[in-house]
């Protein structure tokens, strides 16, 4: 096909999708932007940003966030990651029937899930309380104590999130090839050897994609929060993403707003910058060039 | 009508220079095979008659007409691939139908071309079937009947058979030679098997690095092959090369190497040159006594009605072609023996076969 | 190898059994008696079970309504929204994107732009969309709501089909060429039909996130179908809020119902989930 043609072609499939760009990615940032760095009567400052500096639910929010964020990912994490594990050393036929299960709080709502929670953390009528009772543990309020409201919250996002690590673990697990296992076993390996020095190594790439894609939908969670302790008790469970609507939408504060927007979208560039580094988008897609024949 | 001529065709891709100012003139109804090792740029140039890319420079005629900038649709010209490329949402039917329904033929024309196609092809009984459902041999004819529903003036094949085992291979090679000469069509066939092209081909072009090295009739390129790469790429097992000193001796020209001295026949030389021999297996003689060259066997391949027999003279090693099942093994002391006539010279450093003196 | 395997059954089982816990804790609530609901111990199994919960008469927005058909202004939201954003998106700008970016538009660095985005939190945006909708008078619509959702789920659905869009020969496009189709033909009668299976993955991910999406319709939306366009989620959030003492029976009923839908619609279509989910991370 013509040099000439076919770029005409691809820019006419894809002029949809950059209308929308311009509407609703170009046109927010620049908005974002210009309201970062403007006061309300128009003129360019750099005060957002420094009231970002002594802003004491902000300096919270971000606390918050990082125990969340290391909570989360740390059980998440690890739960997918020896789930998926144990389904793939399985075999036999009930391999659907679980995987369909695990798969199923990925298709749950948020808010549903919150509900969920709400109603099994109850203090008085929930069952988790009453199943800790025995361990000395019961009786507690969990969602509504500053010490122990951000622990169930992470709880209740483990049991939503982990199944996402599964996934893309056992994914990973399911493209390493059978003929490698079987050399293992020729040359002697025990299996925990070949996992450590076949399997792992294999699934290098899904790991690490887990891990900044879990990471990611950790810090982007707003739903659950919202639902389950709507922030509190008093500031105890505010996160990024949660302060980020608050100063827009409960203060008001259109500047501040962008400021704290631009904040948080630049934490996530970083993690997406680092999973661009570890992933290969031009193998994903084909991109390389041809060679000729 | 449907004559190819084709001047100065050259294709880049950046720096890489994959086609170098190739020109050819392929007649009408010729079944041209284009040969090459892999990487010399064969597939490329059919891909560039079809269409498919675009022309650094040079030209493409079609018929007397200039097709550069024309598009596929355009050329009228058919395309068989080397995965056949079905389209696997369609059935059998839908797929040959398809080139008509997109020129807009009526139903009922287009119903009674496929079928009558697909009877040339033997494959109305698959019509319904989905492509997934037949096997290799099958999807291919479906292939070919795709391409030829729409009657094309030329009908292009890229190594349609490299994915047939070898027993379907050969009854496919029969049966595109047969249609072929049925339909009447010129024909641009793409392989890197050379026997293939041999067997099936009215003139076969060689290519190397994106260099034609000749164009011929299988038997001008087996018997008088231009240059050492054709000589050695075409014949299987390859023609014997070995290389050595062409000079004139006490009684005559002769051919020296470390391991061995021929003597040469009136080869088109004035003074001493450095030269390629070559000689096909089948012009040597072996026998376990006798005069010639010593060595000793180092392999034999039995094939039934012939064998292989490898002697190594001293580091050299040549194949020689006997019948039936030689008196020789591995390890016994064989001498080789040279006739003159059959013997081959190419320019040491140009590759380019000398000429013996008329 | 026999016991190793009975020992992985057991403890999947136990997994399994946690991961099923609390939709089957929802479930069980709903279905009993107010009278089994607030006991300690609580009761795991009902002796007395009860449809009532769906029907629970309820001071939502200071209109009584009950539950299960109270909610029906914001499915009809919720529906109407999810769809016409997922046919449009998937349709109409994901697939032709994600085709020319793999086929015409060979951009690396489009390509990591559009894995940007689709990275990007909600919280981030909102208050810009907020004022885009408002600006162009859409605010408590349909169309508000759609647009916005649309702006999520493209860059997904496009990433989504990029990789599916590559898995397509090129042989069989080029075929299609020789045959005399031109590029639209091609992509609309060719390639998009091999990528069936990714197209049935982007528009189940897609209704999924707009069932479920929170943030955007608090912001934009104020009142339900006819009057607005609320959707399930917000009708589910200020049932809790009030409920939160009360009616448990009625909360658990509505949270039923509420994932009802997307957790059939995923047990179905999971393998063509799989995929999508891992966000191509992993080859097939």
């Amino acid at each position: 096909m013509q040099r000439g043609q076919a770029l005409k072609v691809g820019l006419v499939l894809a002029s949809p999708i950059v209308v929308y760009f311009a509407a609703f990615f170009i046109y927010p940032l620049v908005n974002l932007i210009q309201n970062a760095f403007t006061s309300d009567s128009g003129a360019f400052t750099l005060a957002n940003f420094q009231s970002m500096l002594s802003d004491p639910i902000l300096s919270v929010s971000l606390s918050n966030t990082a125990y969340y964020f290391v909570g989360s990912v740390a059980l998440e994490y690890s739960v997918g990651f020896i789930v998926a594990v144990l389904l793939y050393a399985y075999t036999g036929r009930l391999k659907t029937i679980f995987r369909t299960i695990i798969f199923l709080p990925l298709m749950v709502s948020p808010v549903v899930i919150g509900l969920m929670w709400i109603l099994i953390l109850n203090t008085n009528y929930g069952p988790l309380d009453y199943i800790l009772t025995p361990f000395g543990l019961g009786n507690i309020n969990w969602l509504g104590s500053q010490s122990l409201a951000m622990p169930s919250l992470i709880l209740a996002n483990t049991w939503e999130y982990s199944p996402f690590v599964f996934l893309i673990i056992y994914a990973g697990l399911q493209t390493v090839s059978p003929q490698l296992y079987e050399a293992a076993s020729v040359d002697g390996l025990s299996r925990f050897q070949t996992f450590r020095f076949i399997t792992l190594p294999a699934i290098r790439p899904s790991i690490v994609v887990a891990f900044l894609l879990n990471s990611i939908g950790v810090l982007k969670g707003f739903d659950l929060i919202y639902v389950l302790t709507n922030g509190g008790p008093g500031f105890a469970t505010y996160i990024l993403s949660f302060y980020t609507y608050v100063v827009g939408f409960s203060f008001f504060e259109t500047h501040y707003a962008a400021a704290i927007a631009l904040l948080f979208l630049a934490i996530i560039g970083a993690f997406v910058f680092a999973m661009l580094r570890f992933t290969s988008v031009e193998e994903y897609l084909g991109l390389k060039r041809g060679k000729g024949e | 009508m449907s004559e190819i001529v084709i001047e100065g065709l050259t294709k880049k891709y950046g720096k890489n220079v994959v086609l170098d100012d190739v020109s050819l003139k392929i007649s009408a109804k010729e079944y041209f095979v284009l040969l090459g090792p892999s990487g010399s740029g064969k597939s490329t140039l059919l891909r560039l008659i079809a269409g498919l890319e675009e022309i650094t420079s040079g030209s493409i005629y079609i018929g007397a007409r200039k097709v550069n900038d024309l598009l596929p649709k355009e050329r009228n010209v058919a395309m068989v691939f080397q995965n056949y490329a079905l389209y696997p949402h369609m059935n059998v039917f839908e797929n040959i139908a398809l080139p008509l329904k997109v020129r807009g033929m009526r139903k009922v024309d287009t119903d009674r071309k496929v079928r009558e196609v697909a009877e040339t092809l033997h494959i109305h009984g698959l019509l319904e079937k989905k492509p997934k459902q037949i096997s290799g041999g099958e999807q291919q004819r479906v292939a070919l009947a795709r391409a030829l529903v729409r009657d094309p003036t030329v009908f292009l094949l890229d190594e349609p058979l490299s994915n047939l085992d070898a027993k379907l291979r050969v009854e496919a090679r029969a049966f595109l030679k047969r249609l072929q000469k049925e339909v009447g069509i010129t024909t641009i066939f793409v392989t890197h098997d050379q026997a293939e092209a041999t067997t099936i081909a009215t003139r076969i072009a060689v290519l190397n690095k994106g260099r034609i090295t000749q164009v011929d009739d299988p038997y001008m390129l087996y018997s008088r092959p231009n240059d050492v790469f054709t000589a050695g790429f075409v014949g299987s097992p390859s023609m014997n090369l070995i290389r050595g000193v062409a000079r004139k001796g006490g009684s005559g020209w002769e051919f020296h190497s470390e391991d061995l001295d021929v003597g040469l026949e009136s080869p088109g030389l004035v003074s001493e040159t450095e030269v390629t021999l070559g000689v096909r297996p089948e012009e040597l003689e072996v026998s376990k006594d006798g005069s010639g060259l010593g060595g000793s066997v180092s392999n034999v391949e039995l094939l039934g009605s012939i064998s292989y027999v490898t002697v190594s003279v001293g580091k050299t090693s040549l194949i020689i072609q006997l019948p039936g099942k030689p008196d020789l093994e591995i390890g016994d002391h064989a001498t080789v023996r040279f006739s003159p006539e059959s013997v081959l010279l190419f320019d040491a450093k140009s590759g380019m076969r000398i000429e013996e003196k008329a | 190898m026999k016991g190793r395997n009975l020992l992985l059954i057991a403890v999947l089982t136990l997994i399994c059994l946690v991961y099923l816990f609390p939709i089957y804790w929802t479930v069980i609530t709903s279905l009993k008696t107010n009278l089994e609901v607030f006991t300690r111990p609580p009761i795991f199994f009902p002796s007395q079970f009860t449809l009532s919960n769906f029907y629970v008469s309820v001071d939502v927005f200071r209109a009584v309504s009950q539950t299960a058909v109270g909610s029906i202004p914001w499915m009809v939201d919720s529906t109407i929204i999810a769809v016409v954003a997922t046919v449009v998106s998937t349709f109409l700008i994901a697939a032709p994107a994600a085709y020319s970016l793999v086929r015409f538009i060979r951009s690396v660095w489009l390509a990591r732009l559009i894995l940007f985005m689709t990275m990007i939190p909600e919280a981030v945006f909102v208050v810009p969309f907020f004022i885009i909708v408002a600006k162009v008078s859409l605010l408590n619509t349909w169309w508000g709501l759609i647009l916005v959702y649309i702006s999520f789920s493209a860059p997904f659905s496009t990433w989504l089909l990029m990789g599916f869009f590559n898995d397509v020969p090129k042989s069989v496009e080029e075929a299609a060429q020789i045959d005399g189709l031109s590029p639209y033909q091609i992509f609309y009668r060719v390639s998009l039909r091999l990528v069936t299976p990714g197209i049935i993955a982007a528009v189940i991910l897609s209704f999924i996130s707009c069932w479920n999406e929170l943030l955007y319709a608090l912001v934009i939306t104020f009142t339900p179908f006819p009057a607005g366009a609320q959707t399930v989620p917000l009708f589910l959030t200020s049932f809790i809020i009030v409920q939160k003492s009360f009616a448990w029976g009625g909360l658990a009923a509505a949270g039923v119902f509420t994932m009802l839908p997307t957790l059939i619609m995923g047990v179905f279509a999971q393998r063509y989930l799989a995929r999508g989910l891992t966000m191509g991370s992993v080859k097939g």
